[in-house]
C-alpha cells in the first residue's frame, strides 16, 4: 500500500508510521492525490456493513449493527406508563446513547464521552422527525396503560461514522422489536400472559393473541462524508475524522425525505448555483445524497435477508 | 401564496433585530442579540491560559458553557453547546494565539424561537467585542417548513409548534470588506453563499431543504448588513434596526 | 415529542406472575438444573480476541448466556496526579449494560466487582515491565446470566494477553454455588438468586496459584477443599481453552 516517494520532503527519510504519526494532514493527502484512502478504499466507498439481529437475548428487541470496526449494539426493554394527559393512545420512546470505556482509548470511566449526549439528542430527533414508529401502535389502555420502549445503544467499538452505525442498530433493533403479550390483572396493572391463559383469552381477544411487531412505515438511514478542499470521503474512520474536521451527515428515509441535514461547523460548503436548474445546487449535498442512497440500498439488501417489511 | 403569521409579517420578513455590545464589565467581550422576543446574552473572556483539558500547542481552544433560562442543563443543551464551539471554531483564526482557551457563556433570556441561530449571532458580536482574532463573521438564520410547503423565516415559538420541520442555517458573512476578491476554493463563487453550519429538525423534501437555503441565504443578507453596521460603530453603544 | 427520558421513575416492567414463586425444586434430593447441565459439569465456553480495534488487546467471552467484552489501553502515561511509581499501574473497571439484568437497570459501574478484578489480575502481571505508565483494563457486561464476575477475570486476562503485556501467567477463575448439600459449578442467574453461599477461585493454573479466593456463607471444612478442588480443575480446563483461542488467534495473523 506505500508508494515509493519521490518527493523532498521528510516522508522519504522517515519510516511510515512515524510520518503518519507526525504530519497526519500530509499523510492524508498524499493518499488523496492519488484518490485512494490509507485503509485502500476508493475515497467514496462506505466499509462492509452488516447487521445481526436478536443479539440480546433478555431484551425484547435487538441488533448489533457493524460498519468497518464500529460496533454498535442496540437493545429493546418494554415497559409500561401511563401515558400522558395530552395524548392519551400513544406510547413513547426514551433513546439513550452510550460510549462506555470499552470502546475508545479517549472514553475513560466516570468522566462519560462529550460525544454521547449530543449523539443520543441527534438519535432521538431523527427517529422522532422520520415518523418510522406510529407511537399509536405502543398504546395499550387508551389513558391508563402504554409501552415505552427503553431504546439503549452501546457503541462497543469507536472507529468513526457513530452516528450512522447507531442509527442503522436502531433501526434494525425496531424491526426485531416483538412485543410481549400481556394482560391486564385485577389491580389494574398490567402482566406477562403465561401460555394457559394465552389459549383461554385467544377466542375472546384475538388481536392480542401473539407477539407483535411494529410497522415501520420508513426507515432513516445516514451516511456521513468528510469534507477536505475539495474531496468527500464517504464513511470515515475516526483517524480520518480526527484530523480532518468537516463532517457531514445525511439522513434520508425510505421514501426520499430529507430527515436531517447536519453539519455543524468546519470549513465553508460552496455551492455553486446552477442558473439552468433555477435551483441551489451545492454539488457535495448532492453527491452525499447519492451515496446514502446506494448505502441504503446495500442495507435494504441486508433488510431484505432478515425478511423484515419495508414499505417504502 | 400568502400565509397569515400572528404578528402579521410575511413569511421571508425578521423579526425586529436588536444588539448592543459591552453590557458586562469583568468579561473580555460581550453582547446581547434578541431577535423580537428571543433574547441570548453572551460574554466572552479569554484568551487565557488553556486549561489541562484543552490545552493544544498548535491552536487556540474554544468552550462554549451554556446557560439556560431556568433549570438544569441537558442534552438538548449539550447538543447547543457542540454546535455552537463547532461553529465557532470554525471562523476563529485559531493559529494566532496557540495554547489558549476561550470561554463563551450563552445566558438565555427569553426563548420565543430561532433560539440557536440567535445564540451564534449573540455569541459572534461578543467575540467581535473581546477582539478575538476571525476570519469573517457568521450569520444565523432559521427557517421553518410548513405542511404545506411553505418556508417562514425567523420563527417564533408559536410558529416552532406548527411547524413539520425546521432548518438552522450559519452562513459566513461577506469578507468583501476586509479583503477584495479572495482566492475562492470553487470556480468564482463567493464565499458568503457557502453554509457553515446545517442543523434541521423533521423530515422534509430535498427540494425543501434548497428552498430554506435559497431563502435564508437571502435573508442573511439583511443580517450581514446589520452586523456590519454595528461594527462601524465603534462607541461600542447599543443600536438598532427594524 | 416521543422521547420523555424524565418519567423513568413510573413505568415499570410487565412481570410474568407464574415466575414470581421460587421454584421449589432446588431443595428436592433429585432435581436437575434448569439447562440440565451435570452439578460439576461448566457451561460450554467461548472466547474470541481482538473484539475491539480501537482498544490494545480485547477478548469477549460468552458462557450460556453471560456475554462480556473486555478491553485493554496502554501501557499508557499515568493520571497527571499520580506519583512517580517504579512500578506500572493498573486499573480496572466493570460496568453492566441497562439490558444486562432481566429487568432494566441503570447501566452503572460496579465498584466492588472492578476492585475484586484488580486483585485478581494484580498478582498475574508483570508490572515492573512497564514503570510509570497505567494498563487499563475496562469491562462491559453485555448480558447477565450468572458466574459474571468469574467470566470477567478470565477474558480480562485473556485480553491483557492480547494487547502483549507480560503476565506470569493467563489467570482463569471459576465459581461454585453451594445449595444444601450440593454444589454447583459455573452456576447461572437463577441459581445464584437461590444459593446458600458460593466460592470463587481465581487462578494461574501452570504455576498451581490462587491470586483469589473469595468464600461466603457457611460451609463445613471437608466441603470447602471439596469445592477448591472442583473450580481448580475447572480452571485448568478453562486455561486450555483459552490458550487455544490464543493459538488460533496468533496463527490466523501469521497468514
Amino acid at each position: 500500500m506505500e508508494l515509493p516517494n519521490a518527493y523532498e520532503d521528510l516522508s522519504s527519510e522517515m519510516e511510515v508510521d512515524a510520518f503518519r504519526r507526525l504530519f497526519p494532514l500530509r499523510y492524508f493527502e498524499r493518499h488523496l492525490t492519488e484518490s485512494i484512502r490509507p485503509d485502500a478504499r476508493p475515497l467514496r466507498k462506505a466499509r462492509d456493513t452488516t447487521i445481526a439481529l436478536g443479539a440480546v437475548a433478555s431484551a425484547d428487541g435487538s441488533a448489533l449493527a457493524k460498519i468497518g470496526s464500529t460496533t454498535m449494539l442496540a437493545a429493546i426493554k418494554m415497559e409500561v406508563m401511563t401515558p400522558s394527559l395530552e395524548s392519551p393512545d400513544e406510547g413513547c420512546i426514551a433513546i439513550d446513547f452510550h460510549m462506555p470505556p470499552i470502546c475508545s482509548p479517549n472514553v475513560r470511566p466516570g468522566r462519560p464521552a462529550e460525544a454521547a449526549p449530543v449523539l443520543s439528542k441527534q438519535l432521538s430527533d431523527t427517529i422522532t422527525s422520520s415518523s418510522m414508529i406510529n407511537l399509536k401502535e405502543l398504546s395499550l389502555v387508551s389513558g391508563k396503560a402504554a409501552w415505552i420502549a427503553y431504546l439503549d445503544i452501546y457503541c462497543l467499538d469507536a472507529d468513526g461514522a457513530l452516528f450512522d452505525a447507531a442509527l442503522l442498530s436502531a433501526a434494525a433493533a425496531f424491526s426485531h422489536l416483538q412485543i410481549p403479550v400481556v394482560s391486564l390483572d385485577s389491580d389494574g396493572k398490567i402482566v406477562i400472559m403465561s401460555e394457559e391463559q394465552k389459549e383461554k383469552i385467544s377466542e375472546t381477544k384475538p388481536d392480542n393473541k401473539e407477539k407483535r411487531k411494529l410497522t415501520l412505515s420508513t426507515i432513516p438511514f445516514s451516511l456521513t462524508c468528510i469534507l477536505y478542499k475539495s474531496y468527500i470521503l464517504a464513511d470515515p474512520t475516526a483517524e480520518e475524522e480526527s484530523i480532518m474536521e468537516t463532517l457531514v451527515t445525511v439522513v434520508l428515509d425510505s421514501s426520499g425525505q430529507l430527515v436531517s441535514l447536519y453539519k455543524p461547523g468546519g470549513s465553508v460548503l460552496i455551492y455553486t448555483s446552477a442558473v439552468q436548474v433555477n435551483l441551489l445546487f451545492p454539488p457535495y449535498i448532492v453527491m452525499a445524497l447519492e451515496i446514502c442512497r446506494d448505502l441504503y440500498h446495500s442495507c435494504r439488501c441486508c433488510f431484505v435477508i432478515f425478511d423484515i417489511n419495508i414499505h417504502a | 401564496m400568502e400565509i397569515d403569521r400572528a404578528d402579521g409579517r410575511t413569511p421571508n420578513q425578521l423579526r425586529p433585530l436588536s444588539c448592543s455590545r459591552n453590557i458586562l464589565h469583568r468579561a473580555h467581550g460581550s453582547a446581547s442579540w434578541s431577535q423580537g422576543d428571543t433574547k441570548v446574552l453572551a460574554a466572552v473572556y479569554g484568551p487565557k491560559a488553556g486549561t489541562k483539558k484543552n490545552e493544544n500547542p498548535e491552536k487556540a481552544c474554544i468552550e462554549v458553557i451554556w446557560k439556560p433560562k431556568t433549570g438544569q442543563i441537558g442534552k438538548p443543551e449539550r447538543e447547543f453547546e457542540m454546535i455552537l464551539k463547532r461553529t465557532l471554531q470554525s471562523i476563529c483564526i485559531l493559529t494566532v494565539n496557540p495554547n489558549t482557551t476561550a470561554s463563551i457563556i450563552v445566558q438565555v433570556v427569553y426563548d420565543d424561537g430561532a433560539l440557536l441561530p440567535c445564540a451564534i449571532n449573540a455569541a459572534c458580536a461578543a467575540l467581535v467585542d473581546a477582539g478575538i482574532p476571525m476570519k469573517h463573521l457568521a450569520v444565523a438564520i432559521c427557517c421553518g417548513v410548513a405542511e404545506t410547503g411553505y418556508v417562514l423565516l425567523d420563527p417564533t415559538k408559536l410558529e416552532e409548534q406548527k411547524m413539520k420541520a425546521f432548518a438552522y442555517l450559519v452562513f459566513p458573512n461577506s469578507i468583501l470588506s476586509v479583503l477584495p476578491e479572495v482566492s475562492s476554493p470553487a470556480k468564482g463563487e463567493p464565499v458568503e453563499h457557502g453554509i457553515i453550519t446545517s442543523v434541521t429538525h423533521g423530515a422534509m423534501s430535498v427540494e425543501d431543504y434548497f428552498l430554506c437555503l435559497e431563502r435564508g441565504r437571502a435573508a442573511s443578507a439583511k443580517l450581514s448588513d446589520f452586523l456590519r453596521s454595528l461594527q462601524s460603530q465603534f462607541s461600542g453603544n447599543s443600536s438598532k434596526a427594524g | 415529542m416521543a422521547t420523555k427520558p424524565g418519567t423513568t421513575s413510573t413505568t415499570y416492567s410487565p412481570i410474568d406472575p407464574t415466575h414470581k414463586t421460587k421454584p421449589s425444586i432446588f431443595t428436592d434430593s433429585d432435581w436437575v438444573r434448569p439447562d440440565s447441565r451435570g452439578f460439576h459439569q461448566c457451561r460450554p465456553a467461548f472466547f474470541r480476541t481482538g473484539a475491539v480495534n480501537s482498544a490494545s488487546g480485547s477478548a469477549y467471552a460468552e458462557f450460556g448466556n453471560t456475554k462480556v467484552i473486555v478491553s485493554v489501553f496502554g501501557p499508557r502515561e499515568s493520571k497527571k496526579a499520580m506519583m512517580y511509581s517504579d512500578i506500572g499501574r493498573l486499573n480496572c473497571n466493570i460496568s453492566y449494560t441497562t439490558f444486562a439484568t432481566p429487568v432494566r437497570g441503570q447501566g452503572s459501574d460496579n465498584k466492588e466487582f472492578s476492585s475484586m478484578l484488580h486483585k485478581a489480575l494484580e498478582g498475574a502481571i508483570i508490572l515492573e515491565s512497564f514503570p510509570k505508565t497505567t494498563v487499563d483494563v475496562f469491562a462491559l457486561v453485555l448480558e447477565s446470566g450468572g458466574s459474571d464476575l468469574p467470566v470477567v477475570i478470565s477474558c480480562a486476562s485473556l485480553a491483557l494477553a492480547d494487547a502483549g503485556i507480560m503476565m506470569y501467567d493467563l489467570v482463569t477463575s471459576v465459581s461454585v454455588s453451594y445449595l444444601g448439600k450440593n454444589l454447583l459449578i459455573d452456576p447461572i442467574l437463577e441459581e445464584e438468586s437461590c444459593q446458600d453461599g458460593s466460592l470463587m477461585i481465581a487462578c494461574m493454573p501452570s504455576r498451581y496459584e490462587v491470586t483469589q479466593l473469595t468464600v461466603t456463607g457457611e460451609l463445613s471444612a471437608p466441603n470447602l477443599s471439596e469445592a477448591m478442588q472442583l473450580c481448580l480443575d475447572a480452571c485448568a480446563k478453562l486455561a486450555q481453552i483459552m490458550r487455544s483461542c490464543l493459538k488460533e488467534a496468533a496463527s490466523a495473523a501469521e497468514e
